[in-house]
């Protein structure tokens, strides 16, 4: 079927691959879409936390894997939607518990069943990094604007490349426009000339992506911030829509932004959403 | 007091005027006679050094040995300034490039010639013959 496997992979740790991962699968789930997101990062389970789910888990990837539980019974329902699946990694297992062939059949079995599979991949450029990759139709880059992200996408890049994917799209994600104005952070333009890939989405550095993940609540739920929209926006991207990539980058207008302080007047990804 | 108030109207353009901040930016580096980089551009030309090294894997031992292959090769054939020979790996758009820059000491070119031997000897020559052309540095 016409089924789609995305993994989300970033090479260096901390840049936001299970926040993209959460609310990429999220955003698409509010789209309508069966979605299953899938943690490959054995030994550090981190997804079920981000979606609130932490307190459902009874069967793992692993499980599945070693035909321990069927694939139904270790998927968790989300709380809020029923379009959204989670299939949480192992937590006490090592993370070379799975190989890349398990991980292909595992893939199979879940194109079976949803519209799109989102994959988070754990970090580094190890097995779990290439069993994350082995099934997927395509490769989503997360990177921050900061060199040690960059030179690790880089990386990535070339590794993806070398596994016979298509060339992976990027999201750079915790841009601060106020220190590329200054010049003390590289722009969206430094980091495309640099990686020499296509942009999927620009997510701005956002605090409420601490609060939301606090509350176990994607950042996509919150209309008025930033981040979500930037998170909403991809998604649509993903599924094809021509969304401009500029929406980021400007600064929000002082009506705008007392807008939102107030807290009234509906968010451009708030109508997205319920149309 | 120049560079700040360079970095003062810098900054008002470039909020004024995102999309032209660089030229303008270009203008005041002009007038104050030097341009430091940001820590942005700093950023971006370090990435680009180390991303070409990171890539085809070449560290400083292998581009010695290459330029010491180059050399011999080169200098076969011509007269070069080895104190002056330099090597380098360069990055354009997702290209990967080996740079050498070799300066020629004079302009002196042997080399050996051997005609296979299906050659019509127009000449008459036969069997190795080396072969010199030297040309006249007074002449531009």
């Amino acid at each position: 079927m016409d089924s789609r496997v995305i993994t989300i992979t970033s090479g260096k740790g901390g840049v936001g691959k299970t926040t993209t991962t959460a609310n990429i699968g999220t955003a698409l789930a509010l789209q309508g879409k069966r979605v299953a997101v899938v943690d490959s990062d054995i030994g550090l389970r981190n997804l079920d936390a981000v979606l609130g789910l932490e307190n459902r888990i009874v069967y793992d990837l692993v499980d599945v894997v070693e035909g321990q539980c069927r694939l139904r019974q270790a998927l968790i329902k989300d709380k809020r939607l029923p379009e959204l699946h989670l299939l949480p990694a192992a937590q006490t297992r090592d993370k070379n518990a799975v190989n890349s062939v398990q991980m292909e059949q595992l893939c199979q079995q879940l194109r079976a069943e949803f519209d799109f599979v989102v994959i988070d991949s754990p970090a580094g450029i190890e097995q779990g990094f290439r069993n994350a990759i082995v099934g997927a139709d395509e490769i989503i880059i997360v990177a921050n604007p900061e060199m040690a992200s960059v030179r690790d996408a880089d990386r990535i890049i070339g590794l993806v490349e070398a596994a016979g994917k298509p060339e992976p799209r990027l999201i750079l994600n915790r841009l601060r426009s106020e220190m590329v104005k200054r010049g003390d952070m590289m722009d969206v333009a430094d980091v495309l000339e640099v990686l020499g890939i296509d942009l999927l989405g620009i997510v701005p550095e956002d605090e409420m992506i601490i609060v939301a993940t606090n509350k176990g609540e994607p950042i996509v739920y919150d209309k008025r911030s930033r981040a979500g929209r930037s998170f909403l926006n991809a998604a649509q991207r993903i599924m094809g829509e021509e969304i401009p990539l500029d929406e980021v980058t400007e600064v929000p207008s002082l009506l705008e932004r007392l807008r939102r302080f107030v807290g009234f007047g509906p968010a451009l990804a708030e109508r997205r959403v319920r149309s | 007091m120049l560079g700040l108030a360079q970095r003062w109207l810098k900054g008002a353009f470039v909020l004024s005027h995102p999309e032209k901040g660089t030229d303008i930016m270009g203008i005041f580096s002009f007038i104050s006679g030097r341009k430091k980089p940001t820590p942005s551009e700093l950023a971006k030309e370090r990435l680009k050094v180390v991303l070409v090294q990171d890539r085809i894997k070449v560290n400083p031992e292998l581009l010695e040995l290459i330029k010491s292959d180059l050399l011999t090769a080169i200098s076969r054939r011509l007269d070069i300034d080895e104190q002056h020979v330099e090597i380098r790996m360069s990055r354009e758009d997702r290209w990967d490039k080996l740079q050498a820059e070799v300066p020629i000491k004079r302009q002196k070119i042997s080399f050996e010639w051997d005609p296979p031997a299906h050659t019509t000897a127009v000449t008459g020559l036969r069997g190795k013959v080396t072969v010199e052309v030297e040309k006249d540095d007074g002449v531009e």
